[in-house]
């Protein structure tokens, strides 16, 4: 089987410290280690005990042959009867040894003895004995220590004291093996146990990493498909989900559908409380316009007023409720082409030529409303300022710093346009929709409050018809292929 | 002349009724949509005056199933929603001009003059000359069932020509069509939009007729 690499994939080994993933693997990732470094040590110290096991082993019976080796001949007389055929023993400060002495009593120190016989390798030294150092005869008649050689390194002692037949003597046999040897071996050891270990660690946290990835895949699958909402590709969660986020799921798109519900309702209810207000306001007005009286007089100037106030809060309240939801979605020509229908039925007594280009296949991540109540109002403005030409143009931008999928949509008419310093004022004044004056024009307070609730950008400048040019930059959906 | 005034609001439905009346026109009311609706639909009105918030049926209904039953008289929307959503929708059931409340009745008054002006002389919504077909409703326009996209004077040109067929329309006319109002009365420009229609939609499309104007030539499908 050939095991494809998805490299993108692998980015999910930069995991960040406040993942789920970094926990998993961090907490396994420490008790894996924790645990192979006992193992380390704990065979470590086995196999050091086995390997001084049988170094003891072998160093008896070098003693044991030594014992048997020597003779006693002419009542004092110490001889070698066999070669150890130990080619270290001959080699100096070979760090074997041997040594022999005759003792008056078992438990007499060697330093009072005689001469003592002893292995080539000794040379002109004389090795220290165990029980003399403090050690004491096992039950085998043993004593055994390690301690510092001839030459500073560390030797393994071995003594035994006992009388050679044929004579009513006691000696000491002392055999002595470099110790080096077991450290050696052992350190040989422990290199090849740690990279084994090593390696079996890596394994096992590849191992871990992939699992943790599969097990936190359908998590990846929810972060993808909720940027899928709020990009707009998608109006719900879809797709399969495990049963431990599938009520998570469930929850989130039922809030979605209640989300929309109740800003459908509340617009609803704007909207049946302008129309209730609305008429007997207009039969007010009409009422009073009649006649000529004080009361008339108070009548026309008041509903004047309450029209003025009426529209204003209505803009507000629609602004409130024009929260954006998540995942609508609207195709920005169909729009256009209605509104520039519309005007062009609302401005037919004027010789108004309206010039629409809009790209084809743009969308724009918002509400169709929205997009109408932008464009309307621009496309009125324009409309109502321009004296023979209005031109929209509608295309993908993306942005310089950001790159952010946006397109910009534009409206330029060839009207007095404004001067510099007054775009720069139009723009301020009236920052929010609840500053302004009510009874000004509504219409570029609700443009500047949409786009920002869009996160958008509005630009005045000079259109090269003559007139204003006012530029939009809304957010897009990106209709390609991911 | 006779109106058609749909409102529920009683003292507004008079109020309407008496400045129309004012005026000269014969006015009929009434105050819901099932009564509005079946009025339109069997009196010859020349103008309706429609509220979209109607008990009953709500006036984009009505509106509606009159222009399928083939009802093409101008219609004047009366309506408290002043979003742009709830204007569009109104545009695209087949309103042609809207007032939003509130208003005075002299606005309602100044708009159904304007919409009578217009509408004289344009009967049907789907109007074809060849391989050309334009849709008033929709202001879409198709040549051999391509879209063509057009500026809206470049297809107000186009639709009076396609509403008078057989005619011969002078400049002067096609002028006072497209400039209602007294402005820049240059009939150069009718020639600009002229040539522009004519890279658009093929040369051979609109005929002049030397000394007297323009008029529409039946082309199959030579696009040129």
């Amino acid at each position: 089987m050939v095991l494809a690499i998805d490299w993108h994939r692998l980015k999910i080994l930069k995991v960040r410290p406040d993942s789920l993933a970094f926990r998993l693997t961090a907490a396994a990732t420490l008790w894996i280690g924790v645990v192979l470094l006992a193992a380390a040590f704990g065979l470590t110290a086995l196999f050091r005990n086995a390997v001084e096991a049988s170094f003891d082993t072998n160093l008896d019976v070098i003693l044991d042959s030594l014992i048997a080796s020597a003779e006693v001949v002419d009542d004092d007389e110490l001889v070698m009867i066999r070669s150890l055929g130990e080619t270290r023993f001959q080699r100096a400060y070979s760090g074997w040894y041997w040594q022999i002495t005759a003792l008056k009593a078992r438990d007499t120190p060697l330093v009072k003895a005689a001469k003592p016989y002893r292995s080539p390798s000794l040379w002109d030294s004389v090795l220290l004995s165990p029980v003399d150092e403090g050690t004491s005869f096992d039950d085998t008649n043993l004593s055994r220590v390690d301690m510092l050689g001839p030459v500073d390194h560390t030797i393994r002692v071995l003594e035994r004291r006992l009388i050679l037949p044929e004579t009513n003597q006691y000696y000491s046999f002392i055999v002595a093996g470099d110790r080096s040897q077991i450290d050696q071996e052992v350190g040989k050891f422990r290199g090849a146990v740690l990279i084994g270990l090593l390696l079996l660690g890596v394994g096992i946290l590849i191992a871990l990493l992939i699992q943790v990835r599969f097990g936190l895949r359908p998590l990846e699958a929810v972060r993808e498909a909720l940027a899928d909402i709020r990009e707009g590709r998608e109006d719900k969660l879809r797709g399969e989900f495990p049963s431990e986020i599938r009520p998570l799921a469930e929850e989130l798109n039922s809030l979605l559908d209640y989300t929309t519900e109740m800003l459908e309702r509340s617009r609803t209810h704007v909207g049946n409380l302008a129309h209730g207000l609305k008429t007997p306001l207009s039969v007010l007005a009409n009422e009073s316009r009649g006649e000529e009286s004080q009361l008339a007089d108070i009548v026309s100037r008041e509903t004047a007023n309450m029209k003025d106030q009426v529209e204003h809060h209505l803009a507000r309240a629609r602004m409130a409720a024009s929260a954006r939801v998540l995942g609508a979605t609207t195709d920005v020509l169909p729009v256009l082409e209605r509104l520039t229908h519309a005007l062009d039925k609302i401005f037919s007594d004027r010789a108004l030529d309206i010039d629409m280009d809009c790209e084809e296949a743009l969308v724009f991540r918002g509400e169709a409303q929205d997009l109408e109540e932008l464009v309307g109002n621009l496309l009125e403005n324009a409309c109502k300022w321009g004296r023979s030409e209005v031109r929209i143009r509608a295309a993908a931008y993306s942005d310089a710093t950001d790159g952010a999928a946006l397109f910009e949509f534009s409206v330029e008419d060839d009207g007095p346009g404004l001067p510099e310093n007054e775009r720069e004022r139009a723009l301020k004044r009236g920052e929010r929709l609840d500053e302004a004056v009510p009874g000004t024009g509504l219409g570029l307070s609700i443009v500047k409050d949409l786009t920002r609730l869009y996160r958008g950008e509005i630009i005045l400048s000079a259109s090269e018809l003559g007139g204003l040019k006012v530029t939009l930059r809304l957010p897009r959906v990106v209709v390609s292929q991911r | 002349m006779r109106l058609l005034v749909v409102e529920d609001d009683k003292d507004l439905n008079r109020q309407i009724k008496s400045t129309l009346e004012d005026a000269g026109y014969a006015v009929d009311t009434a105050f819901d949509g099932d009564e509005g609706h079946f009025l339109g639909d069997t009196e010859p009105y020349d103008a309706v005056i429609l509220d979209l918030g109607l008990p009953e049926q709500d006036g984009i209904t009505v509106l509606e199933k009159w222009r399928r039953e083939g009802r093409n008289f101008p219609v004047l929307i009366l309506t408290a929603r002043d979003r742009w959503s709830e204007k569009v929708a109104g545009f695209d059931a087949g309103a042609d001009d809207y007032v939003t409340k509130p208003f005075v009745t002299e606005e309602v008054l100044a708009r159904i003059r304007a919409l009578l002006r217009r509408a004289a002389g344009h009967a049907s919504s789907e109007l074809e000359c060849g391989a050309l077909r334009i849709d008033t409703r929709s202001a879409r326009v198709t040549f051999d069932g391509e879209p063509i996209k057009l500026t809206s004077l470049e297809y107000r040109l186009l639709a009076y020509l396609m509403h008078h067929q057989e005619k011969v329309i002078s400049r002067t006319e096609l002028v006072e069509h497209l400039y209602d109002q007294d402005f820049d009365r240059d009939s150069n420009t009718i020639e600009v939009f002229v040539g522009r229609l004519r890279r658009k939609i093929g040369k051979d499309v609109i005929e002049t007729v030397r000394g007297l104007g323009y008029r529409l030539a039946s082309v199959e499908n030579s696009k040129s």
